[in-house]
């Protein structure tokens, strides 16, 4: 075969122009092959012939491995240590369901969440109510059942010991602080203030009140976190703060919950680095959290009492890797600066953190073709819609399909339902057998919570019906 | 090539134009005429070898269309645009 009659992969013809100043030397294309064609151990035709694209896959053998992973991390270092399940991060029953056959409690942030928890069979024991908002139904619920309930702010600590009063009560809270480590954002719209004395003064009126217990500290020093000493630092503030109150204060605090954030293997967008350059691995951050810990809590041990336990309540470095998101190309076309655009059938309404985080992008077939500069686009008629800005892909063509990863934090929870069904979601089992865990939508779904009055019953009403709802005075007449 | 230009109002590069190009095989572009230099996709090699052949929107569209196995309609399409993308360079 000669180079006139050799087939060649279909991509419309192009010329670029070169121009000087805009090639750097990271604008090089990626030098080999990285196509998936399958995905958790099973093949993406195989996946998208049964589901459908686009499709979220999960697998359970990856979660089970990273809780396992960095429960041990901990437990080697610290011993008394309880995992709290983010639902936030992924709260589809199923994942949810791992997490608790681990070992995890459920750690939610609302009335939704604290509900689910029970529905999925939760013992309230194990359920650590954190969040702002909790409204008193709820709180009455939880306190009756005996959650284990944080403390956000002043307001919400007397609606607890109103609660408290009237379900003739000693409800043990958990205080939850904010302060600053000097590495990170304060996060100093959750929780009490140390350095402010907001934090001390709510621990008088616990100390105060006949009907609430302080029984613990929390604080969540953000997300993301990409430095260990700055966990150690939190660890180092609570522990003094814990000790200032139980030598001040007739207090015995018993929990040490130092939230989430620890990092996944993503690439934030204002990171520079890859993630596999810049992501500590799960033992450093036990590390540090663990010894500034034991140093902290020394004291106790030299007076015989017993050393708090260790919650955490990490997401995103869970589930993050064990999820992933296939979809398929709509179209292709060239934008105006000459670079390649892809429409797909997933965007940010099912990609959230896409919009903060630069998701790997696998084609799930050999490259063939020049590799270039590429902007994903999602399917929404809205142009914030990008699924990346810039990714060096070959050229696709309408019903190529991609694999985005890792995807398992925070989008099945944040993703939108704007102007689209949302995809099912389906699990790899251990064995490999794969089922759905969250069906796909559909127009009875969308149209569940729909009410429509009576007069609003037809789109199009004929005149006779329009003179009656005149005449009735239900609609009012226009001059 | 001419129906195109009234169509479209476009410029269209004529042969003469299109053949002081210097093209290597890996679709490198060299105008001697501004200095400019181009890279040239591989389907758009193809149709710029043809056209600095001779010949003519339908038979490169077809000859593109039967190399890369793409529907006729969208292979003439896509080198309309691309003999407009020329016009605009050259």
């Amino acid at each position: 075969m000669n180079n006139d009659t050799k087939k060649l992969v279909w991509e419309p013809p192009f010329i670029q122009p070169h121009r000087m100043g805009e090639i750097n030397k990271f604008g090089r294309a990626r030098l080999h092959d990285n196509s998936k064609s399958s995905v958790y151990g099973v093949s993406v035709v195989e996946l998208l012939r049964r589901f459908g694209s686009p499709l979220f896959v999960t697998s359970e053998k990856q979660i089970r491995t990273n809780l396992r992973n960095t429960k041990k991390a901990f437990e080697r270092r610290y011993g008394s240590v309880v995992h709290g399940w983010s639902y936030k991060t992924n709260y589809i029953s199923a994942v949810c369901n791992i997490m608790h056959q681990e070992g995890s409690w459920a750690e939610v942030v609302s009335a939704f969440e604290y509900e689910k928890a029970r529905a999925l069979g939760v013992p309230a024991s194990k359920i650590i109510f954190n969040g702002p908002n909790k409204p008193k139904f709820i709180l009455e619920r939880a306190i009756a059942e005996g959650a284990q309930i944080h403390v956000d702010h002043l307001d919400e600590l007397q609606l607890i010991e109103s609660i408290a009063k009237d379900q003739d009560k000693v409800v043990a809270v958990v205080l939850r602080l904010n302060f600053d480590t000097g590495y990170t954002e304060p996060w100093s719209r959750f929780g009490f203030n140390i350095e402010s004395g907001q934090a001390h003064q709510a621990t008088k009126m616990i100390a105060l009140s006949s009907h609430l217990n302080l029984t613990g500290l929390h604080s969540h020093i953000g997300t993301f976190i990409l430095e260990p000493r700055a966990y150690a630092e939190q660890v180092r503030i609570m522990c003094k703060f814990m000790r200032e109150l139980e030598s001040n204060e007739d207090f015995c605090i018993d929990t040490i919950d130092i939230g989430g954030g620890f990092a996944s293997q993503n690439a934030l967008q204002s990171v520079y680095l890859p993630p596999e350059q810049v992501v500590p691995p799960i033992n450093e951050y036990a590390d540090a959290i663990c010894t500034a810990l034991l140093e902290g809590t020394q004291y106790r041990r030299q007076i015989g009492r017993e050393l708090p336990r260790l919650i955490f309540e990490s997401g995103r470095a869970i589930i993050d890797d064990a999820q992933s998101l296939i979809c398929t190309v709509v179209g292709t076309k060239r934008l105006l600066d000459g670079r390649r655009a892809a429409i797909l059938d997933a965007g940010t309404n099912l990609l959230f953190t896409a919009y903060w985080y630069n998701h790997q992008v696998h084609t799930t077939k050999a490259s063939e073709g020049t590799v270039a500069d590429t902007v994903l686009y999602g399917p929404l008629c809205m142009n914030i819609d990008v699924m990346r800005h810039s990714v060096q892909l070959p050229p696709l063509s309408q019903g190529d399909n991609l694999v985005f990863s890792p995807v398992g934090a925070y989008n099945n929870t944040q993703w939108m339902q704007f102007i689209e069904y949302r995809p099912n979601v389906v699990l790899v089992h251990e064995n490999g057998e794969c089922s759905v865990i969250r069906m796909c939508e559909d127009l009875s779904v969308m149209m569940q919570q729909d009410r429509l009055p009576e007069h609003l019953s037809m789109p199009f009403p004929d005149t006779s019906a329009m003179a009656r709802m005149i005449n009735s005075g239900t609609i009012a007449r226009r001059s | 090539m001419e129906e195109l230009l009234s169509r479209t109002g476009g410029k269209v590069p004529s042969r003469e134009r299109l053949s002081q190009l210097a093209v290597s095989e890996t679709g490198f572009i060299f105008d001697p005429q501004t200095g400019q230099s181009f890279s040239v996709n591989p389907t758009g090699l193809v149709v710029l070898d043809l056209l600095k052949r001779g010949s003519t929107l339908d038979v490169a569209s077809s000859s593109l269309a039967d190399r890369c196995g793409t529907p006729a309609e969208i292979a003439s399409s896509s080198v309309e645009a691309f003999i407009l993308q020329l016009g605009r360079y050259l």
